[in-house]
């Protein structure tokens, strides 16, 4: 059932309880009206609670707060600063859960929800941790495959002119896992045999 | 703001095409108020039966006319039968029994599709690749987001997914097979492109908007060494000039999470069903990612 079905079939039934309402008798019809009498009251209340929150955007707003985005990325600090920006207000909750309800009430009182939503999206989003990245990542790409199509005496001249923090680099860039154990000797080993994949891999299949 | 159609493909299968567009959708739709259509054109009906009871979606699919499967049906047999309204299934109904997500839209698939696959491929005219824009083409404008999810192969009902749409999303799995894969994919748009050309009347010439990465695990060298791979494959084809430069790989990308797969026996996007997964976070981040990148084209 959807809310559509549920209006039509509470107004099929308000239509035959205001046509028949003056010949109703009994004490199960009086029960069973007392006990929907007191459950439409409560959805009636619960209903205009939601339209009024979605209408000022509040309900997007707790929604955004209770994301698996902000599970993951919410902090005390975005809160902190949000409050300050938006509402001009210092946020007094120390603990999390504290703090969301704080600034949703705060957001609320300064009537600027849609604002808040902005921001903690934003937020949220300059948050997300990648995996790739680096200024120069796009030279250490470009350098990594040129290593890959060199001959064994070139590559190891080239190897040797690096130091152990360049060649981490551009293993790291490219993938390649190390530990602070890994010596130099086989970083260039590792680095050799997948610079050469890659110019395998990337040649053969284009 | 105009809707953009993205068409979800890769002919090989198993990579997350319909994971992808029934997430996604569900996200654009809940947490940033889009309205979204997914159109599911697999005759395997992968996303119909994610958002729908197996019971329910037998039911509205009976005899083909309220799915997908109806706009090919009409065009084989000269007629007029498809009603969008009556095909469109609208939001997810929940364990309540109510429905939720009112803003995301699916139209359905059937298995029949599979049936007049062969049938399809048979029109010869080039009118095969423009059926499913002129059959739902003006719909499309109520949407902020259509997302086409793909049978996994490059026959006529997705080339003409790729012709109704803006753009291609490829979710990729980060080995050798689908690297190989998306060369010549990217090949193939490139080819129809060509073949598009008289038709497109000023609309977007097909093109790779997006890649997005699936079943990726963070421990060893493995998928970190097979992205490498597709980034500096995606830079060569960009310089050759089969891709564009817009053509990006959208982060973070999705590892493998069983409540994902869990979801689709209670037919649920995950982000209902387990909202405290990394499933669910992985593509809560990712479609934020998905609309900066798309809402920042041109």
């Amino acid at each position: 059932m959807n809310y559509t079905d549920l209006a039509a079939t509470l107004l099929h039934v308000g239509e035959r309880l205001t046509k028949h309402a003056g010949k109703i008798e009994g004490e199960t019809m009086g029960r069973a009206a007392r006990l929907l009498s007191n459950q439409l009251l409560r959805f009636e209340e619960l209903l205009e609670g939601y339209i009024a929150s979605r209408k000022s955007g509040e309900l997007l707003l707790e929604t955004v707060l209770q994301s698996p985005a902000a599970k993951r990325h919410l902090t005390m600090g975005i809160l902190k600063q949000g409050l300050r920006e938006l509402a001009g207000k210092r946020l007094k909750a120390d603990e999390l859960r504290a703090a969301k309800r704080e600034f949703v009430e705060r957001i609320h009182d300064a009537g600027n929800q849609a604002e808040a939503v902005e921001y903690l999206k934003e937020a949220l989003s300059s948050a997300i941790h990648l995996e790739s990245g680096g200024a120069d990542k796009e030279s250490l790409q470009h350098e990594f495959v040129s290593l890959g199509q060199l001959a064994d005496d070139e590559f190891a001249k080239e190897i040797e002119k690096k130091s152990i923090g360049e060649l981490r680099r551009l293993a790291g860039t490219n993938g390649i896992r190390f530990t602070e154990k890994t010596t130099k000797q086989r970083l260039s080993a590792l680095i050799r045999r997948y610079a050469q994949r890659a110019v395998f891999n990337i040649s053969a299949a284009a | 703001m105009s809707s953009k159609v993205l068409a979800f493909i890769n002919f090989k299968g198993g990579v997350g095409k319909t994971a992808m567009a029934v997430n996604i959708g569900a996200t654009l739709a809940k947490l940033h108020e889009k309205r979204v259509l997914i159109v599911d054109l697999d005759p395997q009906s992968n996303s119909s039966v994610w958002l729908m009871r197996p019971d329910r979606w037998q039911e509205h699919v009976a005899g083909g006319r309220k799915s997908t499967f109806q706009i090919y049906d009409d065009a084989l047999n000269g007629r007029n039968r498809f009603n969008f309204d009556e095909a469109l299934v609208r939001g997810v109904v929940t364990w309540t029994g109510f429905t939720d997500l009112p803003r995301l839209h699916l139209l359905p698939a059937t298995v029949e599709l599979l049936r007049i696959e062969d049938k399809i491929h048979e029109i010869r005219s080039s009118a095969v690749y423009q059926l499913l824009d002129a059959a739902l083409g003006s719909y499309f404008k109520q949407y902020d987001y259509v997302l086409l999810d793909c049978p996994p192969n490059l026959y006529s009902t997705t080339k003409g997914a790729i012709f109704s749409a803006d753009s291609c999303v490829i979710p990729y799995v980060p080995d050798y097979l689908s690297l190989s894969g998306f060369q010549v994919l990217a090949e193939e748009i490139v080819e129809m492109r060509e073949m598009f050309a008289p038709h497109l009347r000023g609309r977007r010439k097909p093109n790779i908007g997006a890649v997005i990465i699936s079943h990726y695990r963070q421990s060893g060298n493995v998928y970190r060494l097979a992205i490498n791979e597709l980034e500096l494959s995606i830079a060569r084809l960009q310089r050759s000039g089969v891709l564009s430069s817009q053509t990006a790989i959208l982060e973070p990308y999705i590892r493998h999470c069983v409540r994902v797969a869990e979801s689709t026996n209670e037919h649920l996007p995950v982000i209902l069903y387990a909202p405290g997964s990394i499933g669910a976070q992985d593509y809560c981040d990712l479609t934020q990612r998905f609309l900066n990148h798309f809402e920042s084209k041109k």
